[in-house]
């Protein structure tokens, strides 16, 4: 019974690692379609990234991560400054 | 002519009445093709953006109205301040070029330089563009343009936007000083057109791309 459970666990604690994170970021200045290229085309280029959608009404990106990754909060940070915008709240949901 | 000159531009200003055109910087690492077909004449500029605030590239305007004149410089867009609100961005931007003009076989050297200040949210838009133009005994002139205009409805990021602007420019060399465009502007995603028909009798046809 004890080594059922230790490896439920160990699987419960591994299965964390991979799923795929699902990041939602506002973006200050989003503004147009332009704009959100920009942002888009940069997350895009980082190899965590599987997924990015953009929403204007909402100044909304949603980031999913590939299976195993995660995107720090300063990588995001970085990523949003680096494409000239300036990043807002940050939810995450597994 | 210079104070008078002067006097429009500061009331420009003042008056809040800004300009505005097509971001000369794109994402780092993205290309732009510029195209604009008004009454003073056909442009073409491609630019690279290689740092989030800087972008190089080349510039190419053959002006109109008998001159004639062609201008080829390399230029270089500069982000010199932006304003990220929540719901709305300012930038100032300054382009300049040096390169070389050519009228009727005779070559300058040839400098301009522009500021571009803009204010935009989801719904309206402004912007205010002096410009100055240098380019020996064949050109030398000052030239100011201001776009304001509004989106009828509010597109999302892959829908097609739409707008509807007024474009003011004041040539104080041409024998149009100043000239008032009504202009449709459209874009979707990375695509950017705006076309318009002057006060002088012009059709205005201005393009973007982004890659």
């Amino acid at each position: 019974m004890r080594h059922i459970l230790l490896t439920l666990v160990i699987l419960i604690g591994l299965s964390g690692s991979v799923f795929a994170e699902t990041i939602h970021t506002t973006v200050n200045g989003m503004v147009c379609a332009f704009c959100a290229t920009g942002i888009e085309k940069t997350f895009r280029k980082q190899p965590e990234v599987a997924t990015v959608k953009v929403d204007l009404h909402t100044k909304l990106v949603t980031i999913t991560t590939k299976s195993g990754k995660t995107l720090s909060d300063e990588k995001i940070k970085e990523v949003v400054t680096y494409s000239g915008y300036t990043m807002g709240k940050i939810v995450r949901a597994k | 002519m210079k104070t008078k000159t002067f006097l429009t531009l500061l009331f420009a200003i003042f008056t809040g009445v800004f300009a505005g055109e097509a971001k000369p910087l794109s994402y780092v690492g993205g290309t732009m093709v510029m195209q604009e077909n008004d009454e003073t004449g056909h442009t073409i500029a491609l630019d690279y953006t290689f740092r989030p605030t800087e972008a190089f590239g080349i510039y190419i305007k053959q002006e109109e109205s008998g001159k004639d004149i062609l201008m080829l410089t390399p230029e270089i867009n500069t982000l010199l301040k932006r304003w990220n609100l929540p719901d709305g961005q300012g930038n100032i931007f300054n382009m300049s070029g040096a390169g070389v003009a050519n009228y009727r076989g005779n070559n300058q050297p040839c400098l301009w330089t522009a500021f571009l200040a803009d204010y935009e949210t989801r719904r309206w838009f402004f912007s205010y563009e002096p410009r100055l133009v240098y380019a020996g005994d064949i050109e030398s002139s000052f030239w100011q343009r201001a776009y304001a205009g509004f989106a009828p409805y509010l597109a999302n990021y892959d829908d097609l936007n739409t707008w509807l602007l007024i474009r003011l420019d004041h040539h104080p060399a041409k024998n149009d000083h100043f000239v008032v465009t009504p202009v449709l502007r459209f874009f979707y995603k990375t695509i950017w057109v705006e076309v318009g028909y002057s006060s002088n009798n012009h059709v205005m046809v201005n393009w973007t791309v982004q890659f």
